[in-house]
């Protein structure tokens, strides 16, 4: 049994072929460990073997090593660990694709509170009507035939910008479910150790976590300024938009907490 | 090129050396260098994608035991697994038949070195 010391490379060959094959290794957790016991105690069959032969200890590792063959001929395919950048962009796109559907959730929350609060606070709370002047008679046209019961060019221009706002909410929503639904299918794909640890365990929550907290303050300032400044036109935009990241922040922050659970402690 | 033969035919090799018995990754590769008298000497690592392949194929199956004090897993044949080596052993048996008779054939030949230097004199 090795303890933690820093050993030279080549003094365990048993353990470092065994760290080898983990990280070459993919499929389900118990599959993964199954293959490891089972290739640990056949080379330590062979070490005894090798041993009673008359052989020193580190022979008979580099015996029983050499008889075992490449990890390859156990997974039966390639070696992955030689190619740490292709498990990088794996990774990497594991955690995008985590972040940016969790973003595109949030957003697509946020418009759905927006909804609400258009509805309790008026059109103009959600966003700010154009200034005068800068719209024509055409636009107006435009914005009155979209809502017939408009009574003015400036509720009807509020009523098509609240439907542009929620709907494309909605579309961000929309694509978030897409973008999780490709994790998903990703990480069931890619569960060898290369990937999985190509980058710090909890480091896309953490990140996810950190742009969440700052898209919140951020866009609940700025609501908070609008409340004052200018009587609240367009701030329920922002406060909607801190309220979704703020429960992807929440997300991330408890996703993170399971991540520095013993795995025994998770319901 | 013993190499490849061998792997091209190793799931029957195993359902064969399994058929004595149940046994563990290296119970298994010794009994095959045993029963070839060390012909088939394959790096060992080979034999646990085929005994995974054949466990996932019904052909076999698989148990935690501890045995001299170490976990293993024990491989045994089932009906399956059976079935397909009798089956693979006739076609096998038929195949080298065939074989046989094709290479006593050419071993009858006396002429064989003859022919190969009219060959040669046509080519050149």
């Amino acid at each position: 049994m090795s303890d933690m010391r820093n050993l030279p490379a080549g003094s365990e060959p048993v353990e470092e072929y065994l760290d080898k094959l983990l990280l070459t290794l993919s499929g389900p957790p118990r599959q993964v460990r199954g293959t490891l016991a089972e290739v640990e105690a056949h080379l330590q069959d062979v070490v005894a073997e090798e041993l009673a032969a008359g052989k020193s200890l580190v022979e008979a590792e580099q015996a029983a090593v050499a008889r075992m063959g490449a990890c390859s001929q156990i997974t039966g395919r390639p070696l992955q660990f030689g190619r740490p950048a292709a498990a990088l962009m794996r990774r990497t796109a594991l955690a995008g694709s985590l972040i940016a559907g969790i973003a595109l959730v949030a957003v697509g929350i946020s418009g759905a509170i927006g909804w609400g609060l258009a509805a309790l606070r008026g059109g103009t709370f959600l966003v700010a009507p154009f200034p005068q002047g800068s719209y024509t008679r055409a636009d107006c046209a435009r914005w009155l035939a979209g809502d017939p019961s408009a009574r003015s060019c400036i509720t009807a221009m509020t009523s098509d910008h609240v439907g542009e706002v929620i709907l494309n909410s909605f579309a961000a929503g929309v694509l978030g479910v897409l973008a999780l639904s490709g994790y998903v299918w990703m990480r069931r794909r890619w569960q060898d150790r290369g990937t999985l640890t190509a980058l710090p365990i909890g480091s896309a929550e953490a990140v996810g976590a950190i742009l969440a907290l700052i898209v919140a303050v951020g866009t609940a300032g700025r609501g908070v300024n609008l409340e004052l400044v200018q009587q609240g036109q367009g701030a329920g935009e922002m406060f909607s938009l801190a309220v979704g990241a703020l429960g992807a922040a929440a997300f991330f922050i408890a996703r993170l907490g399971r991540l520095s659970l013993p795995h025994w402690s998770r319901s | 090129m013993m190499s490849e033969k061998l792997k091209g035919n190793l799931d029957m090799l195993l359902l064969a050396v399994l058929a004595a018995g149940p046994g563990h990754g290296y119970a298994i590769i010794t009994r095959l260098r045993e029963r070839s008298q060390g012909a088939f000497d394959l790096p060992e690592g080979t034999v646990y994608p085929a005994l995974h392949r054949l466990e996932k194929a019904g052909q076999l199956d698989s148990m935690w035991q501890v045995v001299a004090g170490r976990r293993r897993r024990m491989y045994r044949l089932t009906a399956a697994g059976q079935e397909s080596l009798a089956a693979e052993a006739r076609q096998w048996q038929s195949f080298s038949g065939s074989v046989a008779q094709v290479l006593r054939g050419l071993a009858m030949q006396p002429a064989a070195a003859p022919q190969a230097a009219l060959w040669s004199g046509r080519v050149s």
